[in-house]
């Protein structure tokens, strides 16, 4: 959590993710080259990296962007969602890679600056067979690099979590670029089916898999409307799960209702560190933690414990007959609440 | 294991999440590398030219000038049509400027050969022109041949001769347009490519009517389907189209 800033916070899991993660890519572009060499004896060693790299990027990006859907779908996938940031900066470095091969082999010694040359190299914006894709790329890799570069915790504590969420957002601007990179770039060189079919099979299950997921949430951000008094009628007691939170869209805030035993307690579902999604997460030593990254708040005071400093809205929350009543105006961050406690079964 | 919440700080996470994380991570793995190899089994467009990458050799022969600048090697009979060698320079450029103040002279010279179906290209080695005998003296020049081919009307690529020759693999189509735009305005003579059924390739030199160059002309239509009709005029084995660039048509 955010007492601090360090360049990475290493533990054993990140360690063991970035280790899997740097092996797979040795192996991914070994095999790249390797096999395209012995398929291809003639191929020169720059295009095959130059296609190494940029396919190895492509489809890490796919994995990038799959993993929030999957999670959403089964949590078990959320230990991936944990360290994607390192596979972020790990897509990018392979793009940036790519770009500067590229950038070297198509565009430098010659009588015009490579970084001029990139962009009035093709000027057919008239056409969308002969439409200039490497300024397509290149796009995109500003993007990447805009991610990678504030993708530390020191650039989402100071921009605040909406605003680099919303930042961050951008990957999909930067998916959507590529698409048509590839699509108007190698594709229209190799014409194998296979090339062609990957690509769309890789949009498709990205779409899929984003379509999927919010259909099944469709019904989340349905709006409750307060009833008498004002509050509004979130569930019955026992309709949330032990340790667990009912998650209901008040005042168009998604609002997470926790009960640990007989007490009942509400704050926002956005968690302070990349507004993950608290309301999916447990109370574990007494503490809400956030499934994203492991961040605690106090159930009832929406504080991080101490010398942590990260604070969430909390909501009033009312027990009448087994009813979980929640008021739709949300406290400040940090406010201390009394939690709602239900009678003792006798 | 539905229960399973995993914190990542901790040092470890429970059996069963750990066992379905390795299965999905390497079941991820292994569909990345399978779309590895059909990528790399399914590429083409590799062909056999070469390079000579850090191999320098020396020529002797007579050079000629002009937009397509070649060094005519006679051939050891001393009979017949001498060799001819294209050259270019390093980089993206072609070698006019070194070659015409020497044209028409006997030199001696050093580069790194380029080399495709019957097409050779040397990248002359800057600054190597030794001059062996000064213009009136060589007699290599007189014995070029020049055949006229008539009027043609041809379809086919425009790509930069050194690129496609063997610098690049491959050496045409978009994804090399850019090069080949660099290379072409840089000098390196523009080849308009022509492939017949069979796929045989045949290549022009484009220049301009009066045999002038056109490079700065053709660049907007480089790595696209082309038309153009001209005057095909084959010369020391190099065949020659004079056309002019303004009647380029896209297909």
């Amino acid at each position: 959590m955010s007492q601090g800033y360090r360049a990475v916070g290493w533990n054993p899991q990140k360690k063991t993710y970035d280790r899997v993660l740097g092996l797979g890519l040795l192996l991914y572009l070994g095999l790249f080259v390797g096999v395209g060499f012995a398929l291809h004896p003639t191929a020169t060693a720059e295009t095959l990296l130059l296609r190494g790299l940029g396919t190895s990027a492509f489809l890490l990006l796919h994995g990038i962007l799959c993993i929030g859907p999957l999670a959403r779908l089964d949590r078990r996938f959320l230990p991936l969602l944990y360290n994607r940031r390192h596979l972020g900066v790990s897509m990018f470095l392979l793009a940036l890679v790519h770009s500067v091969f590229a950038l070297i082999q198509f565009h430098a010694l010659g009588d015009q600056n490579p970084l001029v040359s990139l962009f009035v190299g093709n000027t057919r914006f008239d056409s969308l067979a002969h439409f200039p894709f490497q300024p397509l790329g290149a796009a995109a890799l500003a993007i990447l690099f805009l991610m990678a570069a504030t993708s530390h915790d020191f650039w989402l504590a100071n921009l605040s979590a909406p605003v680099w969420k919303a930042l961050h957002m951008l990957v999909y601007l930067a998916y959507a670029l590529l698409v048509m990179h590839v699509g108007l770039g190698i594709l229209q060189a190799e014409t194998s089916p296979l090339w062609a079919g990957l690509v769309l099979a890789g949009l498709a299950l990205v779409l899929g898999l984003h379509l999927v997921a919010g259909w099944r949430e469709r019904g989340l951000d349905r709006e409750l409307a307060p009833g008498d008094a004002g509050l509004v009628d979130v569930c019955a007691i026992d309709e949330i799960p032990e340790g667990r939170a009912r998650v209901a869209t008040i005042s168009g805030e998604r609002v997470a209702v926790f009960r640990e035993g007989l007490t009942v307690t509400a704050v926002s579902s956005l968690c302070q560190h990349q507004n993950g999604p608290l309301g999916e997460g447990r109370i574990l030593d007494g503490l809400i933690t956030c499934p994203w990254h492991g961040y605690q708040y106090d159930p009832c005071s929406g504080r991080s414990p101490a010398p942590f400093t990260e604070r969430v809205p909390t909501f009033r929350v009312v027990l009448r007959s087994g009813r979980v009543l929640v008021d739709p105006t949300p406290s400040p961050a940090g406010t201390e609440q009394v939690p709602a406690c239900a009678e003792q079964p006798q | 294991m539905k229960d399973d919440f995993y914190i990542g700080y901790l040092p470890t996470t429970t059996p069963g999440l750990g066992a379905f994380l390795k299965r999905t991570g390497l079941a991820y793995l292994a569909a990345c590398l399978v779309v590895a190899l059909g990528l790399v089994a399914s590429m083409g467009g590799f062909s056999s030219a070469v390079f000579e990458y850090g191999v320098e050799r020396d020529f002797e022969g007579t050079l000629v000038g002009g937009p397509v600048p070649m060094l005519l090697v006679d051939r050891p009979s001393s009979e017949g049509e001498p060799s001819s060698y294209v050259l270019t320079a390093f980089g993206k450029f072609g070698a006019g400027p070194e070659v015409e103040p020497h044209a028409g002279a006997r030199v001696r010279l050093s580069g790194t050969l380029i080399y495709r179906d019957d097409r050779t290209m040397v990248e002359l080695s800057a600054g190597s022109i030794e001059v062996l005998a000064p213009v009136a003296l060589s007699r290599t020049v007189s014995t070029e041949r020049t055949e006229e081919l008539g009027e043609l009307t041809l379809e086919g690529e425009i790509v930069d001769s050194k690129c496609y020759l063997g610098v690049m693999k491959p050496g045409n189509l978009k994804p090399h347009r850019a090069c080949a735009v660099r290379c072409i305005s840089g000098g390196v003579p523009p080849v308009l490519l022509v492939r017949d059924d069979a796929g045989h390739a045949s290549y022009f030199f484009l220049v301009s009517e009066d045999g002038g160059a056109v490079n700065s002309e053709v660049l907007d239509h480089v790595a696209e389907p082309v038309r153009l009709t001209g005057r095909a005029v084959r010369r020391s084995g190099q065949t020659f189209l004079y056309a002019n660039p303004a009647e380029l048509q896209r297909l």
